[in-house]
Parts: C-alpha cells; sequence; structure tokens
C-alpha cells in the first residue's frame, strides 16, 4: 500500500569515488576478458619493445656527465679519502687495524665493562646486563674481531647521518621551500630497495669500507630528518616566547631553546639512526663491507648453519642493546644533587667507567685473554647447532608437512596466482591499481597510481614488476591471514601483548637473509620458500600494530561496550576492532613495505623479479640500470604508501582520534 | 600617575591573522564586527586599541578565552608584529625597531610570565633563572649571584639544583617569576600566571605577587580571565571583548559604573562592598562632621561603622588631610543592594 | 694467534738481508677476499708470505666480479683466482680496458658443471654418463616440475647455460636457477637428510667436495666452438650440445703499476701456484675444522713449508 520512493536518477554528472573505481574495474576486466579471446592487440597487452624509451641509457649518459665532465667523481673520491681516514682511525681503536692513531684495539673486557656501566647508568640492572652480556656473548662465541669491525664503521655512520639529519631537519623546519623539496626526495628513498644505495656508493665512494659507510649513513638520514623537524614543530609556542623575552638571537633560541626542548623527538631520531645503520651496515657486506654482515655471507656461503645463526644471533643482540640503552636514554632525566656533593659523587658512573677501562685494559696487558679470545678458546657451538637444525629439518613430520604445503600452496595457489597475475593486459593492470587507490583514498591517490605504474611499464620490466608485486602481494595476505589473528589474541592480555612485541622485535633485528637457508631447506628453490621468507618479516608490523591498535582503544569505550551487554566477541567486533582500524592499516602499509624490501633479498633464493636484475646490477656499472629498476620498486611501494596512508589519515580524523 | 609620560603608549592598535591581513585591513571598511571580519576569513586578536599604562601602574587585562588579552599583551613586547597603529615603549616606536635593538630592549627592560610557565626542562632552576642573563652575556660568576638572590626572592631557597619536572605548579611559576625578574626588568608582563594553579595556590601566589609588587614597584601588565583575580590586583582594569576594549577604568568605577552590558554581567556578581573604597563615593565638594575614614577603606571594611554611625555625611580623608564627605546611605546602598 | 704471528715474523726476519734487498713501496698492497673459503684462506696464505717478504699487505672484501674493475683502476693490487668459467668474462673485459695484467696460471685446474652427491648413484647407478641420467629423470621430479626432473642450475648471471643443454640434448629436465650460491648448498644440504637423489650445478675446487663427496656428470666431451658453432658436438643443428671444459684455467691476475711498484712482491706473485689438492685443503681447515682464514692460512703454511718457500726466494 505504502508509495515506494524510487530514487531518481542522479542529476549529477559526476560520478562517486566508488562507482568510477567500479568503472575502472569492469573496464580491465571487460580488457582482460578480451585478451584471454585472443581479441586483444599485442600492443595493448604489452608495451611493445620499440616504445620503450632509454632510460637507462639515459641515466647512464647523464651519470657519466656528473661524474666525470662536471668531477663529482673528483670530489667523492676526495671525501672518500676524508672518510678513510675518519674509518681506519675508528678501526684503529675498535678492531686494531694498523693505522693512526695506533693505540687499539681496546680489549674486550674492557668494552665489555664500559657497556655494562653505561647501561647501569641509562637504565639500572637489567640494561647492566644487557650491555655487559651482549659483549661477553660476543667475545665468547669468537666474534669479536668482526663484530667491532661493523661497530667500527656504526660509529662513524651513525653520527654522519645523525649530523646530516639534523641539519637538514633544521633546514625543513626553518625554510619551507626546503621541506617541499625534502619531502617527495625522503618517500623515494624510503621505499628504494638498498641495493639501489649500494652500486652508486661503490663507484663514487670505492668498494669497501668507504662505500659502505655511505650507503649506510644515507639509508639512516631519512628518519632523522622527520624527527628533528616533528621535534622543533611541537617545541611549546610559551617556551619559545620565554626563549624571546630573554632576549635570544635566532642562533641563541636554536641552540639554548628548540633544540633541548626537542630533545626526545631528537632522541628517537637517534634511536632510529642507530637501528637503521646496523641494519644496512650488515647489509653493506654485498659491496665488500668487512665484518658480521660479510662473514654471514662467508658462513652461508658455505653452508654453515650454526655459525650463520650465532652471527645472527649476535647482531640481535647488539640491535637490541643498541636499541634499549638509546631509548633508555630518551627518557633519561637530569638528576640534581644536594649542594657541596664531590665532583666524584657527582659523576660516580663517569668515574666508575674510567676505572672500569683503564683497569681491564691494563689486566689485559698481563692476562691474554683479557685482550683476545682466539678461535680455539671460543665457546661457538655453530658443528652442534648445524646437527640440530639439520636434525630438526628430517622430522618425519615436519617434511611432511613443509612438503604438503609446498605442493599445495605453490601449484595450487601461487604459480595460478602468478600466472593470472601476468596474463592481465598492462593498462588494464594500470586500472586495477587504479581503481584501488580511488576506493581507498581518492582521485589524487589514484592519478598517483596511474602515473606510477605507466612509468613502470615504460621501464620496459613490466613483467619483472608484476612477479615482484605477486610475492608481496601473496606474502602479506598470508602474512595477515596468520598475523591478525596472533595480533587479536594477544592483545587480549598485557603479559602476552609484550611477550608477541618482544618476538616481532627479536623477528625483525634478525638480519633478513638469515631467514633465506631455513627457507630453502624448508620449502626448496620455489616460490614458497620466497614468500615464506618475505612473510616472516611482513607478519612483524601486522602484528605489533594490531596489538598497538587494539590496546590503546579508550577504556571508557571498552568499559561502554561492557556496560552495554556486549559478549566478548560483539565488543572486539563492533568497537575494539573498528577504533583499532586506522592504526592497522599503519601495520598494513608497514608490512607491505617491508614485503617490497624482503622479496629484494629473496633474490639469494632464485626468482625472476626485479630484485634478481637489481642483484645483477651490483656486480658490474650499469648504474643506470640500476637506478631504473630501484625507482620501479620504489614507485610500486610509493602508490600504496600513499593510498593506504591517505586512507589512515581519513579514517582517524574521521573517527575523531 | 599621570604626569608622567606613559611608559607603554598605543594607539588604535590592529592585529589582524590571516593571509595578507595588512591589505585586508586597508581595503576593509570601518564598521566591520568581529563576526565580519572572519567572514571574510580573517581573525582580528585585536581591534582598534588605545590605552596607556604608567609607569608604577598595575593595568590588569582580563577577558574571557579569545577575546584577545593574550594577543594584545604579545603586540606590547612584539612578540606579535602589530598590523596596524602604533605602540611605544618609553617613547620609542617598537615596531620601528631593528631586530637587534629590539632584542636589547627586551634584555634590558622586559620580563614575561607564562600561563604554562615556559620553563626549560633541561635546565635547573637556577640555570632558568639565569637563562636571560646568560643570553645578554653575563658571566657564569655574576648571574649565578644575581639568579641566588632572585631565586631567594621568590621563596625557593635550596631548591636551586632542581628540575623544573621535580617541582609543583606553583613551585615552578615562582621559577617563571624568579627568571622574569632577573634583568631587573621596568616593565613585567604576567600572562595568566596563576590560571593553571588551584585555588589555594592561586590565592596564596596572588598574595605573594603583591607583596613582590610593593617591594619592587614595576610597571606592570597583567592579564588574566578571573574577574575576582583583577579586582583584587589592578589599579585599573581593561575589559576586552572580541579583540576590542570595552572598558579600562578603575575597579571601583567599573563596578559602580559599567560601560557596557557585557561589562555589566560580570560586575553582577561581584561583593560591590570589597571593591569600593571610600575615597571614590567622596563627595570633594561636602565636609562632613566627626571622625574620618580612610580613603582607601572598602566599603565592606566599612560596614559595621556605617550600620552604627547616625551621621548623614562622613569625611573622608587621604593621609592626613581630609579630601572631602561621603553619604552614608551612598555607602549603605552598596552594602545592602540599592532599594529599587 | 698473535703470537704465533710474531713467531713467523721472527722467523723470517732473520732472512732479513734477503727481503731487504727488494725495494717495494712501503704502501700496503691490497689483496682482495670474496666470498668463498678456498679464495679466502688462499688470499690470507700469500697475504703472509708476502709479509714476510717484507712488505705490508691489506685485505678488502670485494665483489667477485666486480674486483676486475677495480683491479684495473689499481684500487685493488692483485686477484689469486680467476676462474675461467665463471669470471674469464669479467677478467677478459678489463683486460681489453687495460690496467691488469696477467701473472700466470695456477697448477689447479677448474672444472664447472652439472654435479650429483653421491647418495645420487645409489638410486641412479648408472651415473655419472649423462645419458643413465636422463633414464633416470623420473627421480628428479619435484611438485612443480610434474613428469620432468628438475636441474637445479646457478644464479642466471652465471650464465651457465643449462636451458639450452637440455634443450639440445633433448632431455628430460626442467632447469631452475637458485639465486645464489648459498641457495645451491641449501638445496643439498636438505636433499642430503633424507639422502634424496638431486643434480645441481657445481664446480671444483669447492669446500662442497669435503662436505658432500660427489660426481660430475660426464657430458659428451667439450671441444673447442660448442658454444659458437652448432656444427661441434652430437647435435648438429644445436649449441651447447656437450660439456663443459674439465680443465680450465686459474689464473692470477694483478694491477699493470704493481711490477714497478713492488717488484720482489710480483716476482713472488709470478712464482705462487697452488695445485687442487692444496686449495682444498686449505677450504677443509677452515669448513671442516672450523678454524679462521687467517689461523688456517698460518697452519697450511706451516706444514707446507717446503711448497712456498722457494717461492720467496
Amino acid at each position: 500500500m505504502s508509495v515506494e520512493t524510487t530514487t531518481l536518477p542522479r542529476q549529477k554528472a559526476s560520478l562517486s569515488n566508488a562507482q568510477l573505481a567500479l568503472c575502472f574495474v569492469g573496464a580491465a576486466a571487460l580488457m582482460t576478458m578480451v585478451q584471454y579471446l585472443g581479441g586483444l592487440p599485442e600492443w595493448l597487452h604489452r608495451l611493445p619493445e620499440a616504445l620503450v624509451p632509454n632510460f637507462a641509457g639515459w641515466l647512464d649518459t647523464i651519470f657519466n656527465f656528473v661524474k666525470d665532465d662536471l668531477g663529482l667523481l673528483v670530489l667523492t673520491r676526495t671525501l672518500t679519502e676524508g672518510l678513510e681516514w675518519l674509518l681506519d682511525a675508528s678501526g684503529n681503536i675498535f678492531f686494531g687495524k694498523r693505522r693512526w692513531p695506533n693505540i687499539g684495539p681496546i680489549p674486550w673486557t674492557a668494552m665489555a665493562a664500559v657497556a655494562a656501566i653505561i647501561g647501569y647508568y641509562l637504565g639500572g640492572w637489567r640494561l647492566a646486563l644487557l650491555g655487559g652480556g651482549t659483549m661477553v656473548w660476543t667475545a665468547l662465541i669468537g666474534q669479536w674481531e668482526i663484530a667491532m669491525q661493523t661497530m667500527s664503521v656504526l660509529a662513524i655512520a651513525a653520527p654522519m647521518a645523525f649530523v646530516i639529519g639534523l641539519s637538514l631537519g633544521i633546514a625543513a623546519w626553518k625554510y619551507a621551500w626546503v621541506d617541499y623539496v625534502i619531502k617527495p626526495v625522503l618517500s623515494v628513498l624510503q621505499t628504494l630497495p638498498f641495493f639501489t644505495y649500494l652500486l652508486p656508493a661503490v663507484i663514487f665512494f670505492k668498494v669497501g669500507p668507504t662505500a659502505g659507510a655511505v650507503a649506510t649513513t644515507i639509508y639512516a638520514i631519512p628518519p632523522m630528518i622527520l624527527m628533528t623537524t616533528l621535534g622543533l614543530k611541537k617545541v611549546s609556542p610559551e617556551v619559545v616566547e620565554a626563549g624571546k623575552m630573554s632576549g635570544c638571537t635566532k642562533f641563541q633560541m636554536l641552540r639554548h631553546v628548540y633544540l633541548p626542548s626537542a630533545r626526545t623527538e631528537i632522541l628517537v631520531g637517534v634511536n632510529q639512526v642507530i637501528m637503521l645503520c646496523l641494519a644496512m651496515v650488515v647489509l653493506t657486506a654485498f659491496i665488500g663491507m668487512p665484518g658480521l654482515g660479510a662473514k654471514l655471507l662467508a658462513m652461508m656461503g658455505s653452508f654453515k648453519l650454526g655459525r650463520s645463526f650465532e652471527i645472527g644471533v649476535t647482531i640481535v643482540l647488539l640491535a637490541v642493546m643498541l636499541d634499549r640503552m638509546s631509548k633508555a636514554w630518551v627518557v633519561k632525566q637530569p638528576e640534581h644533587f644536594e649542594r657541596g656533593t664531590p665532583f666524584w659523587k657527582r659523576h660516580k658512573m663517569l668515574v666508575l667507567g674510567i676505572v672500569a677501562f683503564v683497569g681491564f685494559t691494563l689486566m689485559s696487558l698481563v692476562v691474554p685473554i683479557f685482550a683476545e679470545i682466539g678461535r680455539g678458546q671460543d665457546f661457538s657451538q655453530g658443528k652442534a647447532l648445524d646437527d640440530l637444525i639439520k636434525g630438526f629439518l628430517s622430522i618425519e613430520w615436519v617434511k611432511a608437512t613443509t612438503g604438503f604445503l609446498r605442493a599445495f600452496l605453490n601449484v595450487q595457489v601461487l604459480i595460478p596466482f602468478r600466472n593470472f597475475m601476468l596474463s592481465i593486459p598492462t593498462p588494464a593492470f594500470i586500472l586495477l591499481v587504479a581503481a584501488f587507490a580511488m576506493a581507498l583514498a581518492g582521485r589524487k591517490q589514484a592519478t598517483y597510481a596511474v602515473v606510477f605504474f605507466s612509468l613502470v611499464a615504460l621501464s620496459g620490466w613490466w613483467d619483472r614488476a608484476i612477479i615482484t608485486l605477486y610475492s608481496v602481494i601473496s606474502a602479506v595476505t598470508l602474512a595477515a591471514l596468520i598475523g591478525l589473528p596472533v595480533g587479536i589474541i594477544a592483545a587480549r592480555s598485557k603479559k602476552w601483548s609484550n611477550r608477541v612485541l618482544l618476538i616481532c622485535d627479536t623477528a625483525q633485528t634478525f638480519p633478513s637473509f638469515v631467514y633465506l637457508i631455513p627457507a630453502i631447506m624448508l620449502f626448496g628453490i620455489t616460490d614458497v620458500a620466497v614468500i615464506f621468507s618475505i612473510l616472516i618479516f611482513a607478519m612483524v608490523p601486522l602484528t605489533r600494530y594490531t596489538i598497538e591498535g587494539l590496546r590503546t582503544v579508550p577504556e571508557e569505550m571498552t568499559e561502554a561496550a561492557d556496560m552495554a551487554g556486549a559478549t566478548r566477541f560483539q565488543k572486539l567486533w563492533s568497537v575494539q576492532l573498528p577504533l583499532a582500524l586506522p592504526t592497522m592499516a599503519v601495520g598494513f602499509n608497514q608490512a607491505i613495505m617491508f614485503a617490497f624490501f624482503m622479496v629484494i633479498i629473496a633474490a639469494f633464493i632464485g626468482t625472476q623479479d626485479l630484485g634478481q636484475e637489481l642483484q645483477r646490477t651490483l656486480a658490474g656499472t650499469d648504474l643506470g640500470k640500476n637506478f631504473v629498476l630501484g625507482i620501479c620498486v620504489s614507485l610500486m611501494a610509493l602508490t600504496f604508501d600513499l593510498t593506504i596512508m591517505k586512507w589512515a589519515g581519513d579514517k582517524k580524523s574521521a573517527l575523531g582520534l | 600617575m599621570s604626569a608622567q609620560a606613559p611608559v607603554i603608549s598605543c594607539k588604535n592598535v590592529w592585529k589582524v591573522f590571516g593571509d595578507n591581513p595588512k591589505r585586508f585591513l586597508k581595503e576593509m571598511n570601518s564598521g566591520m564586527s568581529f563576526d565580519d571580519i572572519r567572514a571574510a576569513g580573517y581573525i582580528a586578536g585585536v581591534r582598534d586599541v588605545s590605552i596607556d599604562v604608567h609607569k608604577g601602574e598595575m593595568l590588569v587585562i582580563m577577558g574571557l578565552s579569545g577575546s584577545g588579552k593574550s594577543t594584545l599583551v604579545r603586540c606590547f613586547s612584539r612578540l606579535h608584529d602589530i598590523t596596524s597603529g602604533t605602540i611605544e615603549v618609553e617613547g620609542q616606536d617598537i615596531m620601528s625597531l631593528a631586530e637587534k635593538d629590539l632584542i636589547e630592549l627586551r634584555r634590558s627592560k622586559m620580563g614575561m610570565v607564562f600561563q604554562s610557565f615556559g620553563l626549560l626542562p633541561h635546565r635547573s632552576v637556577l640555570e632558568n633563572v639565569a637563562f636571560p642573563l646568560e643570553m645578554r652575556g653575563q658571566d657564569k660568576h655574576t648571574r649565578r649571584e644575581r639568579a641566588f638572590e632572585v631565586v631567594k626572592l621568590v621563596g625557593l631557597e635550596g631548591r636551586e639544583d632542581y628540575f623544573p619536572r621535580e617541582l609543583s605548579g606553583g613551585q615552578q611559576q615562582r621559577v617563571g617569576i624568579a627568571r622574569s625578574l632577573a634583568i631587573e626588568p621596568d616593565i613585567w608582563f604576567l600572562d595568566e600566571p596563576f590560571s593553571a594553579l588551584d585555588p589555594l595556590i592561586r590565592r596564596e601566589m596572588q598574595d605573594e605577587f603583591l607583596r613582590l609588587q610593593q617591594l619592587l614597584n614595576k610597571t606592570i601588565v597583567f592579564i588574566t580571565h578571573d574577574f575576582d583575580e583583577a579586582l583584587r590586583l589592578a589599579d585599573r582594569i581593561a575589559i576586552m571583548k572580541d579583540g576590542a576594549v570595552e572598558q579600562c577604568d578603575t575597579p571601583d568605577q567599573i563596578v559602580l559604573h559599567p560601560a557596557t552590558e557585557y561589562v555589566r554581567k560580570f560586575t553582577e556578581d561581584v561583593d560591590k562592598a570589597r571593591v569600593v573604597h571610600a575615597g571614590v563615593l567622596a563627595d570633594k565638594t561636602a565636609t562632613g562632621e566627626g571622625e574620618p575614614v580612610d580613603a582607601s577603606a572598602t566599603v565592606h571594611e566599612m560596614a559595621r561603622m556605617l550600620v552604627n554611625d547616625a551621621r548623614e555625611m562622613i569625611p573622608v580623608k587621604q593621609g592626613d588631610a581630609v579630601i572631602g564627605a561621603l553619604t552614608r546611605k551612598s555607602a549603605l546602598d552598596i552594602l545592602l543592594g540599592a532599594a529599587s | 694467534m698473535k703470537k704465533m704471528t710474531t713467531a713467523l715474523t721472527a722467523g723470517v726476519l732473520s732472512l732479513a738481508p734477503l727481503a731487504a734487498m727488494a725495494q717495494d713501496s712501503s704502501d700496503p698492497i691490497v689483496i682482495p677476499i670474496h666470498n668463498w673459503s678456498s679464495q679466502i684462506v688462499m688470499s690470507n696464505a700469500v697475504g703472509q708470505i708476502l709479509e714476510m717478504n717484507g712488505n705490508a699487505v691489506e685485505f678488502v672484501t670485494t665483489d667477485s666480479q666486480a674486483v676486475y674493475e677495480s683491479v684495473r683502476l689499481g684500487d685493488v693490487t692483485l686477484e689469486l683466482e680467476v676462474w675461467e668459467g665463471a669470471f674469464g668474462a669479467s677478467y677478459r673485459a678489463a683486460l681489453e680496458k687495460g690496467g691488469i695484467v696477467d701473472v700466470g696460471d695456477h697448477d689447479a685446474v677448474t672444472r664447472e658443471d652439472w654435479w650429483y652427491p653421491m647418495w645420487t648413484k645409489d638410486a641412479c647407478p648408472g651415473l655419472p654418463d649423462w645419458e643413465a641420467l636422463n633414464d633416470c629423470a623420473a627421480l628428479f621430479t619435484t611438485a612443480e616440475t610434474g613428469e620432468k626432473g628438475r636441474y637445479l642450475d646457478g644464479p642466471v648471471d652465471w650464465l651457465k647455460h643449462g636451458q639450452e643443454r637440455v634443450a639440445a640434448l633433448d632431455m628430460d629436465f626442467v632447469v631452475v636457477n637458485a639465486g645464489s650460491a648459498a641457495a645451491l648448498w641449501a638445496e643439498i644440504g636438505a636433499a642430503e637428510a633424507d639422502k634424496r637423489p638431486i643434480v645441481v650445478f657445481n664446480w671444483t675446487p669447492n669446500f662442497a667436495e669435503a662436505v658432500w663427496p660427489g660426481e660430475f656428470v660426464e657430458f659428451p666431451a667439450w671441444e673447442a666452438g660448442c658454444d659458437t658453432d652448432p656444427a661441434v658436438g652430437p647435435n648438429p643443428d644445436a649449441l651447447f650440445d656437450c660439456g663443459n671444459p674439465a680443465n680450465g684455467y686459474l689464473k692470477k691476475a694483478a694491477w699493470e703499476g704493481m711490477e714497478e711498484k713492488w717488484p720482489s712482491a710480483y716476482a713472488v706473485l709470478e712464482q705462487v701456484s697452488f695445485t687442487n689438492p692444496q686449495i682444498a685443503e686449505m677450504a677443509r681447515l677452515v669448513d671442516v675444522d672450523d678454524l679462521e682464514p687467517d689461523e688456517a692460512a698460518e697452519v697450511w703454511l706451516e706444514a707446507n713449508k717446503d711448497v712456498w718457500e722457494s717461492w720467496v726466494n
């Protein structure tokens, strides 16, 4: 009886984003269909070779021009000499390289004592144990010298990254145009595969530690810039005004008011610099950086699983130690002393540190074992670990499970999925990506998606790019299937949250290529192994941000849900998850970024993607090709980054968080 | 007190926030209200304010949040550049000062206290207090000595080596006050210094502040949103709304003769008897007889006498000289509320 | 370790008059280190020999392909293991550009080809003949390769032409490329657990020989032109229809300025020559006995004085 109100056809011609996205998907589906039926001309399926611009060649021309004609190489080679001098000096101090000042190496006992004292100063007994313990482990396991080779580079690269990042951060905060120029560069830098940092470093800064230090420094700069700018922007206006009213000049303002007030953010930046430096300094083994990374590669190259694992543990311990100490430094507040406290009491830790340092150094002159632990004296259990790992892998049910997974995933899921993705015509694929960006974020992001992916198509590496993307999507999907439930369950209790977060930390700091060998042993040289090794990395942020998102849902909301009589599931589904979604999206985004990072490393298993080509360029001097490949990866990663972060931001402000 | 030239004198001061405030102000027609300006995409922080602050005077600027009071005081010290009008400090147009001279002016003449203290978290009490001295390049010994002195003045002796986070809110503001006094400024700006404190402490700090003022006798511009505080402290009160000054007068006059409806609303709940002084009520042409009352006595203080006394006219003295007389009825009206 | 070095140096110092005759530059000789054990130990051994010769020596870790460019520029002074198969192309390219010189061959020969660990032979007794291998193809199947057997080739960029050989000889194999040497070892290691038959790319001298005894598959013998002329080899229409040369060279190379700058060291380098068993022994000290490379080099030098002392004199 009631009159049905029919929706009138919309008068406005413009379509909503969702409708437009749907149109794109429709068009893409249609095009793919036509392709399957054989009706699509070949030039629409893939860009003909003849049309691919010679980006690599042009880039090479530009590089050569800048390098030779403009004399950049001369400049960088001069800088190299200075840097080499620094590295040599720090090398002498840390591991006794025979260079000026010829005083090293510092005995491991002295180093361990100082680490323990710094740990105690920053965070009490637990950090003292961590600091001293890490050093003692490193020495006892027989990796002292290689660990110190790594640390000697870190000791140069991290301060350089700090100074450069801080300066650029200040500049970006002070001058809008610097900020304007720097932002897009930072986005690209943060998504560029690390292989792309390595080759130019080698060409301009000589193979070996100098190139490694440069690549490491550049890799670690972006977060320092971001944190500096963030911190300076956050300084309370009243503190600024107080400074001005105290009659500060511009420089005094910066030096005495802004920088000290932004201390927390700057120190968080320092923490990130140290962590990124450590991650990268290991990876620079590929361009001849000695140290833990090089040893790890050598161990993997001679199939010594146990020793590789031990080096991995050392790296994790060093990373955790540096991370915890620098974080403790962030929250460390100055203490006051009563009037008339004598100097040695005020600086008790400093005095203690010096005493311990001198004491152990002197002792090591008498007792050689305090200075150095030789190969024969260490406690490495490499062989035993080898047997353990091999033993585990030969257990019947392990083999059965991995065998089944390998057969099922590879044959039933991954290979068909890959073939499907490769069968989609290039324009249709670009439309699909645009539709994704449009639906989630809006027209601007969709435009970026079209431009970015068109550039990838123009680069001439389309099929390899698609295979890269296929690995990323498969791995992130699987990671979500496992990581999200783990996060949701762990978030139910504080205790489990902390435990899982600790595992996440460890999994993340474990050097990425250590995962490769077990992955191959479990799943053979197949896509499953590739996806498995990416999966471990991609799961970490997903789980972490799920926990974080759920744990930070305001208590009133969950209490309100409880009082409304919601069951646990209802509460999760209709209150906690929607509120945690923006945070989880950030985790999802990071998972994709990590996956793009790891898929490149997975080239060591054996892939046919961009990573493999990138790895090949490392051995030569194809700077142009190296860049084109790197930018392809970066463009794809950026498309996702821009889209998802925009969506998360919108969602967040819509929820009023 | 008006014999001397004003310490701060501002004329037709405008402060407009927006993309191009100068041009906007030039083209704006004069009748535009605060809301009209906002509709045009600009915010009028200060609208056409002319006000003088005299030497040794305590001017309290009172207004609700967003009324422009903080903006105005920041114009006085040129933390904000004004859009039009002139501000002179001791006869010098501060808008014409070069950066160097401005810094010099702040280093030698001005002190400011902030609502949330604005202390530097990485410096101890002593270092915070000595900060302005350090900035102007005083040597370590002298500045420490001076800082000790001021710290003692604000009653924080023995806490010199504490860090701000180790102090309570009241103590932190004492540090803020000490810092602003370290250079012995002639002009003292206080931007809602006690608003962030809880009521008991606030009262205590006001007393402390009055004690200091008696000791130092500075020229003071004091900002508050608390009308009672304004009445308690001010020589004169300027009441601001939407960037403009509604009324600027002594507390007595504001209470007795609110200039606008807006001001009247503030005065409504005030116990006028505690504000109005005998001196204000005195009719200079009249003479009473008998024992005079002191001009500085409030009606409230005279209450018992007023009720018991039978005189119609009561003489008022300032010092020893009689300056006039007040009618008992007018005083009783204030005490009991006028019979309407 | 320190003690040993000191002892050795002291021992050599007694030979000082001899060493002093050389008028070598005091700048360090830069020796590159790559990522396989035999090369690392050999470099350490030669480095120690040169130190006894009175030279300063320094080691840098470099990529094994990129190193020829560095030698050419003088960033690195010499290279002790130029493998014909693996690095011949890079070496020849550098040679053409100039700046690098040939310092002669080692006694050792190199070989790279299809290889299997011994347990594979139990399942396929006809080995090492390649036709027998092809008959056993079913033993090498995996989930992905379906009916055909899997041959695990080296990384694509090593250009080992496994694909072409399978086609040329019409074998029932699918070629899968590993991404790195480490990936090859991982596969062999996984196969070892249940003695699964496996056939992979491998080379000699290599540590793997000590860990997993095995043999190369015998393909139709290499003839010159097999890679350029289809007529050569059993299949008249295809290239790569024979095995790789079974005795490739293992060469030493140096920066062209070395002879002038360090004449005495250069003379030593010309003398240096290792045999296959010596190289295998060095690799074994590291890979099986778990010594550090510098210690392994000392141990080896100590035990083989008769081999190297003549080089120095």
